[in-house]
C-alpha cells in the first residue's frame, strides 16, 4: 500500500472494461419482430370532409410554424379563414383527446392560423403540377366552385370562374351574416385563391345557352352554382307581401340594406338559414320566433348556433307547423298547428305528424321562409342516372361524346349542405377531372379511391399529388392506441365571445380572436394521432441504440444490424406512429 | 452548530455537507423524510445537485451506477422492501467498484406489512460487497455518512449507513451540524480512479471469462481488507477535525466483565443503561457495540471477548434455519481461537417490538443463569399464540 495524505492508499482496482466496440455483436440477428416508422391517419382528418391534415397542422402550430401550418391547411382547403369560423367542425367530435379530457379546439386554431397569415401577409408556397393544355370553366364562385377551380389550378389547369353576382363568394358573401363571417375574413381567403391564378369573372350569369357555347372553348365544366331559390310551404297566404324568402333577406342585409323589422317576425324552418335570419332580425332590433315542425335536437342548424340563438333571446317553438297566413289590418295572422313525433327517419331525426285538430293563431308582422333551398333553374340539377353519368361521393360527372366532361357539385349534389362539404365536392370534382384528362374515364373510381383519407369519404389533394401524406397508412388511430402515459390532463380553451348584450346590437363578429400563446398551448394538447412529431421516445428508449438520427425527412431510421425487435420503441411511441410486424 | 433535528434531517444535512452531486431514490416509509429533505434542498438551491426521480429502488441504484461511473458523488436512501428490490444492483455496485453511499433505514420485511425497525433487511445484504455501518444515534448517523464517502472513495467500495426505523429516522435529537468548511477540509472532492470518458469510450462490466473473474472477486476481498485497515485512519482524521470518533466496535466496561452483551443500533443505547445499572448493582457485565459489520473487525472482536466467561448477543433480526445474524458473526470470529467463551443468542425487538431495559436485563439474567446455550438462539418476549 502506498502512503498519501496521511493515509495508506489501497492498490489500484481490478474491474472489467472493454475498449472493443460492441458493434461486432450484431444483435439484430436475434430479431423476429420488426419495427418500422409508419405514420397513420388521425381520426380528425378522416372526419373532416375536406380531409385536412389536422394532426400535422396542430404539430406545426405547436412549434410556432404558423405559416407552414397554414400552408398545410391550404393543401386541402383554400378556405381556412371561412372554415375556421363557420364550419361545424366534425373533426372535433372525432378527436381522440375528447376521450381523455376535452377535444382540441381545431376550428379556433384554424381561424387563428388564417388570421395570422393575413396579418403577416404570408405568401403560401404550395406544390403545383406542371401546366396542362386543358381549360376548365367553373359556374359559380361559392365555396364549392372556388375550391374546384383552386385545386384544378394547382393541378396545372387554367380555370375561369363565372359568377352572376357583382362579387365572388356565393353563400359566403351573400348568405352567411357578417357576425359569423366578416367580409375581411372572406376576402383574405378569396385573394389567396386568386393569387394562385384562379380567374374569377363576376357579373357573368350563365344560361343554358351560354353553357353550351362553352363546350367548344373548355375541356371541362364544373357546375357549382348552389341553391338560391326557396322551397315552397304549400299553405294559403304563402304569396302575401309579408312572406319573404330567408335567403333573400340575408342577401339584402349583406348588400348593405338596413331592413325594417319592427314587431314580431316568424321564421319557418330549422336550418342554418333560419337561425341566421332570426339572429339578424334580433340585431336590427326586431323580435324573432322560430317555428319548427320537429324538435330542437332534430334541427339541421349547427348546435353552437342554436345555443347562441337562444342566448340572444330568440324564441324557439318546437313541434309546430304553419297552416295558413292571412293579412289583417297591416299585420298578419299566422295559424299554427301542433305536431307530434311519429317515428324516426334514417338519420335518427323525428318524423312528425299533425297532433289533433287544434290550432293556434298568432299576430305577427312578417314571415321568413327558411325551409331549404333548391336550384334556381332546373337545368342546373344534375341529370338522373343513365349510362353517361358517374355518381361520385360529392358530385356527379356527365360524360357524353358530344360535349366536354361536365361535373355537377356543391349544394346541387350534396346530401349534407355545408361550406366544408362544398369544398369536398370541389376537390373531388377537380381530382376526378384530373384523372379523366391524365388517365381516362375508366380510371376515375380506382384513382379516387386511392386518395381517400382513412377509409373515406374525404379525399386528400396531397395524397392525389403523391406528397408526403401518400406514404401514410390509412389505418385510423383509435384512442386505445394512444399511449396516454405521456399526456396529462389539461383544460382546453374556451372560445372568447362578445358579451351577449353587445351581440344584440351589432353585426360585429361574435367569436373573438385568441393570442398566439393560447393557440400554441391548445395545439400542444393535440395527440398528433398516428403522426411522428419527433418526440424521440424511440431513440431514448431503444436499449440497443438502434435508432439512428439522420438527415432524412423522418429524422431517424432503425439500424437493423442491432434492432432486436423488442418493440419498446413501438410501445413507447405516444401516438402510434410506429408499427411492429413479424419478420418474414 | 447544534440543532435539534429529526434523524432524517441529520442524514440530509450530512449529504449536503458531503457535497453530493446526484441523488436518486424512491420514497418508502420510514426513509421518505430523508428524500423529502433532499429533494427540497435540490429544488431550492440549498444543494447544487440533481435529484433523479425514478420508478423504483432498482432504477434508483441503476441510475446511480451510471452517475458514479461518470465520476460524480452519488447518494441514495431506502428501507426494507426497497432495499430488497435493489438486491441485484447492490452486487453490481460493489463489483463495479463504485463508492456510492446509501442511508438504509432498518425496516421489517413483509408479509405482514410492518414499517417498524428490524435489521433483517440490511443483514440479508451483507454478502453484496457493501461496507455496512450500524449507527446508534443521529449524531453518529451524520458523522458516519460523511466518513462513508471518505472510506468508500479510498477503497472504491459502496457504503451502507444503517439506522433504525423511527427510533432514529423520526426522532428529534440535538445534533452538532458542522461547518461546511470543516467538512470540506475533511472530505476532498472525489478523484475517481476511473470514469466514463467520451474521448476514450469503453464498456464497463462486459463478459469476463473464468480466466479473470476470480481475480476480480479477489480484488474486492482485498478492498474489504483495505477498508478494515483504513477505517481507523478515516476516524483519526475525523477526530482531529471534529473531536468525535466511534470505532469499528465500542467496548463498554468489558475489561473485567464476566458476561458481555453484544448489540447494535439504538439497542446499544439501551444496553448502555442496563450495563450501567447492573454495574452499580455489582454485576460484572460489559457491552460490545458492533458498528462495522462489513468488513467484520474479527481481531478486535476476538480481543474484546477473549477474557469474558459468556457472550450474550442480542439480535433484532433472524436468519431462518440458523440464528440471529450478529451471533453468527461473533461465533464465526471466535471459533478459530483456542479458548473462547460460549455465545448465547437472544432474539428480541423483532418488527419494532420494544426492546426495553427490562428485556435486556432479562437477557443478562438468562445468560447468567445458564452454563451453556441450550439452543442456537432463544426468542425473548414471545406471546402465546
Amino acid at each position: 500500500m502506498a502512503k498519501g495524505k496521511g493515509m495508506t492508499i489501497p492498490p489500484s482496482i481490478l474491474i472489467p472494461c472493454s475498449y472493443i466496440s460492441t458493434e461486432s455483436n450484431k444483435t439484430g440477428a436475434w430479431r423476429f419482430l420488426r419495427p418500422r416508422y409508419e405514420e397513420k391517419t388521425s381520426p380528425c382528418s378522416a372526419a373532416c370532409p375536406a380531409g385536412e391534415d389536422i394532426g400535422r397542422v396542430e404539430m406545426l402550430a405547436t412549434q410556432g410554424l404558423f405559416k407552414e401550418a397554414w400552408e398545410t391547411i391550404l393543401r386541402e382547403n383554400p378556405f381556412p379563414g371561412v372554415c375556421g369560423r363557420v364550419c361545424y367542425h366534425p373533426c372535433e367530435s372525432a378527436c381522440n383527446r375528447g376521450e381523455f379530457d376535452e377535444a382540441i379546439a381545431i376550428h379556433t386554431i384554424e381561424r387563428f392560423l388564417s388570421d395570422t397569415a393575413a396579418r403577416n401577409d404570408f405568401k403560401p408556397v404550395l406544390e403545383r403540377l406542371p401546366l396542362r393544355k386543358e381549360k376548365i370553366a367553373v359556374i359559380g364562385s361559392g365555396p364549392g366552385g372556388l375550391a374546384g377551380a383552386y385545386f384544378l389550378t394547382l393541378l396545372g389547369y387554367a380555370c375561369d370562374v363565372f359568377e352572376s353576382m357583382p362579387e365572388p363568394g356565393g353563400v359566403l358573401r351573400w348568405g352567411i351574416p357578417s357576425y359569423r363571417l366578416p367580409l375581411s375574413a372572406l376576402r383574405n381567403d378569396l385573394s389567396q385563391i386568386e393569387s394562385q391564378g384562379v380567374r374569377i369573372h363576376t357579373g357573368r350569369r350563365i344560361t343554358r345557352d351560354s353553357l353550351e357555347d362553352m363546350y367548344g372553348i373548355y375541356d371541362g365544366i364544373f357546375v357549382c352554382c348552389g341553391h338560391s331559390a326557396s322551397g315552397s310551404l304549400g299553405i294559403p297566404g304563402e304569396d302575401l307581401k309579408g312572406v319573404a324568402n330567408g335567403l333573400d333577406f340575408l342577401r339584402r342585409v349583406r348588400e348593405g340594406e338596413v331592413p325594417s323589422v319592427e314587431g314580431l317576425s316568424v321564421i319557418i324552418g330549422g336550418g342554418n338559414t333560419a337561425v341566421d335570419v332570426a339572429r339578424s332580425v334580433i340585431r336590427f332590433g326586431g323580435k324573432a320566433l322560430i317555428a319548427y315542425r320537429r324538435r330542437r335536437q332534430d334541427m339541421p342548424a349547427f348546435k353552437d348556433e342554436v345555443a347562441m340563438l337562444l342566448d340572444e333571446r330568440v324564441e324557439l317553438r318546437e313541434l309546430v307547423a304553419p297552416i295558413k297566413i292571412a293579412e289583417e289590418a297591416g299585420e298578419y295572422a299566422m295559424t299554427l298547428g301542433p305536431m307530434r313525433v311519429a317515428g324516426e327517419d334514417t338519420d335518427g331525426r323525428a318524423l312528425v305528424e299533425r297532433d289533433g285538430n287544434t290550432t293556434e293563431e298568432i299576430r305577427i308582422k312578417r314571415v321568413f321562409k327558411a325551409i331549404g333551398e333548391v336550384a334556381a333553374e332546373s337545368w342546373l340539377e344534375p341529370p338522373e342516372k343513365d349510362n353517361d353519368i358517374k355518381i361520385l361521393n360529392n358530385c356527379v360527372m356527365v360524360n357524353r361524346s358530344d360535349h366536354p366532361a361536365v361535373v355537377f357539385g356543391g349544394d346541387l349534389t350534396a346530401g349534407f349542405k355545408s361550406v366544408v362539404n362544398a369544398v369536398a365536392s370541389g376537390k373531388e370534382a377537380a381530382i376526378a377531372l384530373d384523372i379523366v384528362f391524365r388517365k381516362g374515364l375508366d380510371s376515375v373510381d380506382e384513382e379516387l379511391a386511392n386518395c381517400v383519407v382513412g377509409d373515406g369519404p374525404a379525399h386528400s389533394m396531397e395524397i392525389h399529388m403523391k406528397g408526403e401524406r401518400y406514404k401514410r397508412s390509412s389505418h385510423i388511430v383509435p384512442y386505445e392506441e394512444i399511449n396516454t402515459d405521456y399526456f396529462s390532463f389539461t383544460q382546453g380553451i374556451t372560445q372568447p365571445r362578445l358579451l351577449k348584450d353587445e351581440r344584440l346590437c351589432t353585426f360585429e363578429e361574435v367569436d373573438l380572436k385568441i393570442s398566439a400563446s393560447v393557440a400554441m398551448r391548445e395545439s400542444e394538447r393535440c395527440f398528433n394521432c398516428g403522426l411522428c412529431n419527433q418526440c424521440d421516445n424511440c431513440y431514448i428508449y431503444c436499449p440497443d441504440m438502434a435508432v439512428v438520427h439522420d438527415s432524412s425527412i423522418n429524422g431517424r431510421h432503425i439500424d437493423f444490424d442491432y434492432c432486436k425487435g423488442c418493440g419498446i420503441c413501438v410501445v413507447e411511441c405516444p401516438r402510434n406512429a410506429m408499427s411492429l410486424e413479424e419478420e418474414d | 452548530m447544534k440543532r435539534v433535528v429529526e434523524g432524517s434531517e441529520a442524514v440530509a444535512e450530512a449529504v449536503r455537507l458531503a457535497r453530493v452531486n446526484v441523488i436518486s431514490a424512491y420514497p418508502i416509509t420510514p426513509q421518505t423524510h430523508i428524500v423529502e429533505f433532499l429533494s427540497e434542498y435540490c429544488a431550492n438551491g440549498t444543494m447544487d445537485a440533481r435529484f433523479l426521480r425514478v420508478e423504483s429502488e432498482h432504477s434508483a441504484l441503476a441510475a446511480l451506477i451510471g452517475t458514479a461511473t461518470t465520476g460524480v458523488r452519488s447518494f441514495t436512501a431506502t428501507s426494507g422492501q426497497g432495499l430488497a428490490l435493489m438486491h441485484e444492483l447492490l452486487h453490481w455496485t460493489s463489483g463495479a467498484r463504485l463508492p456510492i453511499v446509501m442511508a438504509e433505514v432498518n425496516r421489517a420485511l413483509a408479509p405482514g406489512w410492518n414499517i417498524w425497525v428490524d435489521q433483517t433487511d440490511s443483514l440479508a445484504q451483507r454478502d453484496t460487497g457493501w461496507i455496512q455501518l450500524y449507527c446508534e444515534d443521529s449524531q453518529e448517523v451524520l458523522d458516519t455518512i460523511i466518513q462513508a464517502y471518505r472510506l468508500g472513495e479510498l477503497v472504491d467500495l459502496p457504503v451502507m449507513v444503517v439506522l433504525d426505523a423511527f427510533f432514529l429516522s423520526h426522532t428529534y435529537e440535538p445534533v452538532d451540524i458542522p461547518d461546511q468548511k470543516l467538512v470540506d477540509d475533511y472530505l476532498p472532492p472525489w478523484e475517481p480512479k476511473f470514469q466514463l470518458d467520451t474521448e476514450k469510450p469503453c464498456a464497463f462490466g462486459p463478459l469476463v471469462t473464468p480466466a479473470f473473474y476470480m481475480e476480480m472477486r479477489h480484488a474486492i476481498a482485498g478492498a474489504m481488507e483495505d477498508a478494515l485497515e483504513v477505517f481507523p485512519q478515516v476516524e483519526d482524521e475525523f477526530e482531529r477535525i471534529f473531536n468525535r470518533r466511534y470505532g469499528e466496535v465500542e467496548a463498554v466496561s468489558c475489561d473485567d466483565a464476566e458476561i458481555i452483551l453484544v448489540s447494535s443500533g439504538t439497542a446499544a443505547s439501551t444496553s448502555r443503561l442496563v450495563v450501567k445499572d447492573l454495574r452499580a448493582a455489582g454485576e460484572k457485565v460489559g457491552l460490545l457495540k458492533i458498528k462495522l459489520l462489513r468488513p467484520f473487525p474479527v481481531d478486535i472482536v476476538r480481543r474484546v471477548l477473549a477474557s469474558a466467561k459468556k457472550v450474550a448477543v442480542i439480535d433484532r433480526n433472524f436468519s431462518f434455519g440458523a440464528s440471529g445474524i450478529f451471533a453468527q458473526e461473533i461465533r464465526a470470529a471466535l471459533c478459530n481461537t483456542m479458548k473462547h467463551p460460549p455465545v448465547f443468542n437472544y432474539i428480541a425487538g423483532i418488527g419494532g417490538r420494544d426492546l426495553t431495559a427490562d428485556v435486556i436485563e432479562d437477557i443478562y439474567r438468562r445468560a447468567k443463569a445458564s452454563d451453556f446455550p441450550e439452543r442456537e438462539s432463544e426468542w425473548v418476549g414471545l406471546q402465546e399464540v
